[in-house]
């Protein structure tokens, strides 16, 4: 037997201590003469300068003693987009903190988690030896979630406002006061000696169409756009000051960089294709479950429950699992033996691995038919199912029709005549027929399965109209190639296909698939939909061991039960076409002028109809080209797409000028690639500084909200009434020098028709947290003052007094002393069945993708899951444009375990992962005589970079694996002088590569563009065309 | 653990492993014990089919103990391992093993090592000198020289925090659930459950230290049987010096 062992660098410890080492030890001799304390004295002779415990408890009795001069306090970690809640213990004199665990109220950091209503203390205990509580109520920060403190004390933090010297990105920095910064971004004017520039004042025409000839696009006040990075429990108060009182409709979320194809795809099979619904596997009680292009316990989202519950599961739990990625990662746990696996695929070619997948299911009678033939809600109610599809529900495919495309309506048929407004809404069934007589009825009647096969005609009054069922169509689709071609796309051997078909056939409800970044490709749209429709055809959701939508949040910020955070006087209804252009093409005026010349296609660039806001559009035609419409001003909060897009690292130099766009103000408690283009910095606090309501992006059966609450005193700068300067009073300020509706005094009614300030970050986070109180069945109970002692919550008590009422303050401070507010873990399912479950139909064939058209090439997209090679917009092959024997390997981007976007100053992290080795497979390497540790040179089409080679089998032949969060030109890794005072150097920020600066164009486009999913509109960074080759040994 | 030192990987690399004894330590190093509860004997058992590697146990001790930067306690060595063509990833956590038969101990020439009567070993920094022969002693790689204090440093299974009736902070932020402490004179606890009934091992038997942090699912086939050099790469010594030189964007 054969055993080759290399270490996985990626978590490897290396740093550069040898030296220090082998100087101490020469030394020996001499330090035997000198005696001790030939360094730094610690405080403690055995336990060095660690801190005093946070509190004791009595082994015997569980007494508890607060430790002076500490709290422990329950609240959010915004160290990567899962935002746990975790529990920080700071050192109030110092106004430090010590240490970040996990807290036991929620289940992002706890499994099993307290019952909420656990007294505070009692949590203590949960956590302690006492009755050995703590190991199974352990409650964890994953090793980032450890070390991202360091953000707080960064010597790279923005702590006052700046405003650029010289021009955009130069570096340099000059200090000014918040009243300054707010008047001129507000007022504009000569502001940099380049000549006028419009202020936010001058920009909100809420009248004035952008292109008189062109109304659709909306009025002038969308040239004001925004991009935000993780949405961090805050966005609800950007959007109120952005779209509702601003008024422009353009604000945008990181989606479409993060795992956007993903959730399109999901968005596709449940239905909706703007909020992408989507679902997780329940990994405590599945018995079997494939990771399509995501890795439990080293990606994905919630990435720390994940891997607690996959660690559980694959031990003490009857789980088996397979992950199928290009890239081996800590998920195939070798210890884990044959419980965890792993099965190398080539980037981007998911879907054919799922098609494949899905034609055996239907070639071996291997799809759950009793769940996929249910016409509609209830009637699987009765045959015992937890949900249903429209797999049954007919499909016009009669050529030109046109109505082709679309599912068959009752009002088809003539059975209803209805309001032009409601024909093909709501009230107008689909159609399935019935299997008893074959007659065509309306989908909602039968209290029993339709027929799930068929092809045909119905009669239509005069006409007949071919339809087939959705499931008939999926089938065809899946039929178009055997599984041997399925297996030459994907590089997964057939046999290989047809035994994990076989295997997730045979547990019943109780396996499942999953997906998350690994979509990120240029097919990635219909990768992910075939992997979600795996899911239809096992009949899995809402299932205890399938998967599960989760049980979401309590909404804060809606209108009420305590405040109307949602609706205020004045509100603004944007209007227009978004920067992103995701509206329908036809639509548009452009459409309807190209097509008045004779030639409707192609569009000036890709239209997205079925997509949500994408920052890839915003950043290339939108910004750079201004296509469909200028930018006038650009806000950034916490938002990096320099850095995060693939290929748009480019643009860096027209966000630099000026003509780009005139006014650039990033909100940012750094200096990152992006915000280091702009006019303005506004410092943002960070992690425990800050406020913020969030909850599970997934994955969590019971209802949760995460409570962010200021642990610490923030570090930047005060304002005159003592605020720390963040987002928040930023915002404030701006709206009302702006006498924008919705801010300042009375701007938020009470239910009770009273009203409130919206003056501070209080105001508004604090009613919100008495909103998240109110909401349920029944209030949360007050909290007591031994809740209040225990919990650190004293230090935001006052604030609590002076802005709630008196019936509030108390429950607020219940949920803040438990860092959130949690639904009971017992609650989260009802026998078999998951409590909160996803009532609407899956879609088997999507109607709104089915009946969509690409706006360049004019044809349709399937609407059902497909595999399709990647192509540009115009429909070209990308092989064909980069032809593999040009471009022999493919990138991929791989999630870090310890570094995201935005953690590499963290000098902990740094010190135990410097760099980011690209993993080359073993046979590649041998045949371009490339060992670990070499330099080697990756060329794409999209540029070219240095790296280092680490060499691993647990990397696809052909591929080149990335890990993101590397190859940072900012955030410290050059030196910013601001005011005068140079920031430290740190080149070791620097290290390592970026995947996305070696992203791609689209060729096949005019102007700015990068390579984006065709349907999704989603940036591609899994399977980007590369060369190779060794430039120096180690 | 200074990761520089012999590669680190080595540890595991050239470590056997096998089977855990638990015959009484010898008369003499039982004697020379001092301070701590002789009712307890802390230990630990590691499962490393649950460890995740996420390194949480890592970063967790630097913050509680400030370890000074760039040397760990602590670590999870992380290995990509293929066997008949198929490949895995095999997660160590290591740590001071707080050896019934600690080899650190005689060697010290000072005393500032010793052993508490709870089993836990420890270096009083106020009485060594830094001459590392400790270091050089144990067969784990479990210490260091602490280049700030310039003395011995090693996991002391946070003493501080144990005496205070906490956990130690590797095992409270454990994700995976695979680290689990306790007390192994009490029958009942949870450690001494796993060691009767779970087979656990030992790392590097043969040396007859007795350690008292057990690991079960490690897989003893691998002992001995390293393939060639384990190829560890670390950063070369002017890190990134080229790291804007190289750039070549289009």
């Amino acid at each position: 037997m054969s055993i080759h062992r290399r270490l996985l660098l990626k978590t490897t410890a290396a740093g550069g201590a040898l030296a220090a080492f082998a100087a101490g030890f020469s030394e020996t001799g001499r330090k035997l003469v000198k005696g001790a304390w030939a360094g730094e004295k610690p405080e403690n002779a055995i336990s060095g300068n660690a801190p005093k415990p946070e509190f004791r408890i009595d082994p015997a009795n569980g007494d508890i003693v607060l430790t002076s001069g500490q709290i422990v306090a329950y609240t959010g970690c915004i160290g990567c987009t899962t935002l746990c809640g975790v529990r920080v213990r700071v050192d109030t004199e110092k106004n430090k903190v010590l240490r970040v665990a996990g807290n036991p109220y929620t289940p992002m950091s706890t499994d099993p988690f307290l019952p909420y209503g656990t007294p505070v203390r009692e949590s203590f205990k949960a956590l302690s030896r006492f009755q050995e509580k703590g190991l199974n109520g352990r409650s964890t920060a994953c090793g980032r979630g450890n070390a991202v403190l360091e953000n707080v004390t960064s010597p790279f933090r923005v702590t006052t406002p700046l405003k650029r010297v010289g021009p955009r990105g130069s570096g340099r920095w000059e200090p000014i006061a918040f009243d300054q910064l707010v008047s001129e971004v507000c007022g504009g004017g000569d502001l940099f000696g380049e000549g006028p520039v419009d202020g936010l004042a001058a920009l909100r025409d809420l009248k004035t169409p952008i292109d008189p000839a062109a109304p659709d696009l909306g009025p002038k006040v969308n040239q004001v756009a925004m991009i935000t990075g993780v949405p961090d429990g805050r966005e609800s108060l950007v959007q109120r000051f952005l779209q509702q009182a601003y008024g422009s409709i353009n604000y945008v979320g990181h989606g479409s960089y993060c795992g956007g194809a993903y959730r399109a795809g999901s968005g596709a099979a449940f239905g909706d294709t703007k909020q992408q619904p989507h679902a997780k596997p329940d990994i405590a009680n599945a018995e079997f479950v494939v990771f399509i292009g995501t890795a439990p316990s080293n990606a994905g989202n919630p990435f720390k429950r994940q891997a607690t519950l996959i660690s559980k599961a694959r031990t003490d739990g009857a789980l088996r699992y397979v992950v199928v990625d290009p890239v081996l990662t800590n998920a195939r746990a070798a210890a884990a033996g044959e419980r965890a696996d792993w099965i190398p695929i080539r980037p981007g070619t998911d879907g054919a691995f799922a098609m494949g997948i899905i034609r055996w299911m239907f070639e071996n009678g291997r799809i759950d038919e009793r769940y996929l033939s249910q016409p509609n809600g209830k009637a699987a109610e009765a045959a015992g199912e937890a949900g249903w599809c429209n797999a049954t529900h007919l499909v016009v495919v009669q050529k030109g029709h046109p109505r082709e495309g679309c599912l068959l309506r009752a009002s088809d048929l003539g059975w209803v005549t209805l309001d032009e407004k409601d024909r093909y809404g709501d009230k107008d069934a689909f159609v399935v027929l019935d299997p008893a007589t074959a007659a065509p009825v309306a989908h909602d009647a039968p209290m029993t399965a339709a027929t799930l096969f068929h092809q045909g005609t119905v009669t239509a009054g005069t006409e007949d109209i071919a339809v087939k069922t959705g499931l008939t169509l999926l089938r065809k689709e899946a039929m178009r190639l055997d599984l041997r071609a399925y297996s030459d796309a994907c590089g997964v051997p057939a046999d290989v296909i047809a035994g994990l078909a076989r295997e997730l056939t045979s547990h019943g409800k109780k396996a499942a698939v999953n997906s998350h970044g690994g979509m990120m490709s240029g097919s990635g749209f219909y990768n992910a939909f075939a992997v979600v429709t795996i899911n239809t055809l096992l009949g899995n959701l809402n299932w205890k061991g399938g998967t599960i939508v989760g049980g979401g949040r309590f909404p804060e910020s809606g209108d009420g039960p305590r405040y109307k955070l949602s609706s205020f006087p004045g509100r603004v209804k944007p209007s227009g076409i978004p920067l992103g252009r995701n509206v329908p093409y036809e639509k548009t005026s452009e459409f309807r002028a190209k097509k008045a010349t004779g030639k409707a296609y192609p569009a000036k660039a890709p239209w997205y109809p079925t997509a949500p806001g994408l920052t890839t559009e915003w950043m290339s035609s939108g910004i750079v080209d201004g296509y469909p419409y200028p930018v006038k001003a650009l806000l950034l909060w916490n938002a990096n797409p320099v850095y995060g897009i693939p290929g748009a690292h480019r643009f860096a130099q027209k966000l630099a000028d000026p003509k780009t766009v005139p006014l650039v103000v990033a909100i940012d408690p750094f200096i990152n690639e992006t915000s280091a283009l702009a006019d303005y910095i506004v410092p943002d606090t960070v992690l425990y500084e800050t406020w913020g309501w969030t909850s599970a992006w997934g994955g969590v059966p019971t209802k949760m909200t995460t409570a962010r609450w200021p642990v610490l005193v923030p570090r930047t700068d005060k304002l005159p009434g003592g605020q720390p300067i963040q987002l928040e009073p930023f915002l404030i300020a701006l709206a009302k020098r702006l006498d924008l509706p919705g801010f300042g005094p009375d701007a938020i009614e009470g239910m009770d028709g009273t009203r409130h300030p919206l003056e501070t970050a209080e105001d508004w986070h604090l009613r919100a947290g008495a909103n998240v109180a109110w909401l349920g069945k029944q209030p949360v109970p007050d909290a007591s003052d031994e809740d209040i002692a225990f919990s650190g919550v004293g230090r935001v008590l006052p604030a609590l007094k002076a802005t709630l009422k008196e019936e509030e303050w108390r429950k607020v401070a219940f949920i803040l002393a438990r860092g959130g507010r949690y639904q009971n873990q017992v609650e989260g399912f009802e026998g078999e069945k998951a409590t909160h479950r996803f009532a609407k139909a899956l879609q088997v064939y999507n109607e709104a993708v089915g009946t969509s058209k690409s706006s360049i090439t004019g044809r349709r997209w399937p609407g059902t899951a497909a595999w399709m090679p990647p192509v540009f917009a115009d429909g070209t092959l990308v092989s064909h444009v980069y032809r593999p024997e040009d471009w022999p390997f493919q990138l991929v981007s791989s999630k870090s375990v310890l570094v995201s976007a935005y953690t590499i100053g963290a000098t902990r992290l740094r010190h135990l992962h410097p760099e980011n080795p690209v993993g080359v497979n073993v046979e590649d390497a041998r045949r371009l005589d490339i060992q670990t540790g070499d330099r080697i040179r990756i060329a794409t089409p999209g540029g070219a970079e240095l790296a280092t080679a680490i060499v691993r089998h647990g990397v696809m032949p052909g591929v080149l694996a990335v890990e993101h969060g590397f190859g940072h030109k900012e955030f410290g890794a050059r030196a910013h002088v601001i005011g005068g005072r140079r920031q430290p150097d740190v080149p070791e920020i620097a290290a390592g590569v970026n995947l996305n600066d070696l992203g791609l164009a689209d060729p096949t486009r005019t102007g700015a563009s990068v390579w984006v999913d065709p349907v999704a509109g989603t940036a591609v960074r899994q399977g980007i065309p590369a060369k190779l080759e060794r430039t120096a040994a180690a | 653990m200074d990761q520089s030192r012999r590669n680190f990987c080595l540890g595991f690399g050239a470590a056997t492993v096998g089977a855990a004894t638990l015959s009484p330590a010898p008369a003499e190093a039982v004697a020379a014990r001092e301070g701590g509860d002789p009712a307890h004997r802390w230990g630990m058992v590691v499962d490393v089919r649950k460890c995740v590697g996420c390194q949480a146990c890592t970063v967790a001790c630097i913050m509680e103990n400030d370890v000074p930067e760039n040397s760990f306690r602590t670590i999870v060595s992380t290995y990509e391992v293929t066997e008949q063509g198929r490949s895995g990833t095999y997660m160590l956590p290591r740590l001071c093993n707080h050896c019934e038969d600690p080899p650190c101990i005689p060697v010290c020439p000072t005393g500032a090592t010793f052993q508490r009567e709870d089993g836990i070993v420890v270096v009083d920094n106020t009485v060594c000198v830094g001459c590392a022969y400790c270091v050089q002693a144990c067969p784990y790689d479990a210490r260091f020289i602490n280049h700030e204090t310039q003395t011995a440093d090693k996991c002391t299974f946070c003493v501080h925090r144990v005496e205070a009736g906490l956990l130690p902070a590797c095992v409270e932020t454990c994700v995976g659930g695979a680290r689990i402490f306790g007390d192994l004179k009490d029958p009942d606890s949870t450690v001494s459950k796993l060691v009767r009934e779970r087979d656990p091992k030992v790392l590097k038997p043969e040396q007859g230290t007795q350690p008292r942090v057990f690991y079960i699912g490690l897989d003893p086939k691998f002992q001995g049987k390293v393939d060639g050099t384990p190829t560890l790469w670390r950063p070369s010594p002017q890190p990134h010096a080229d790291a804007y030189a190289g750039k070549e964007n289009a």
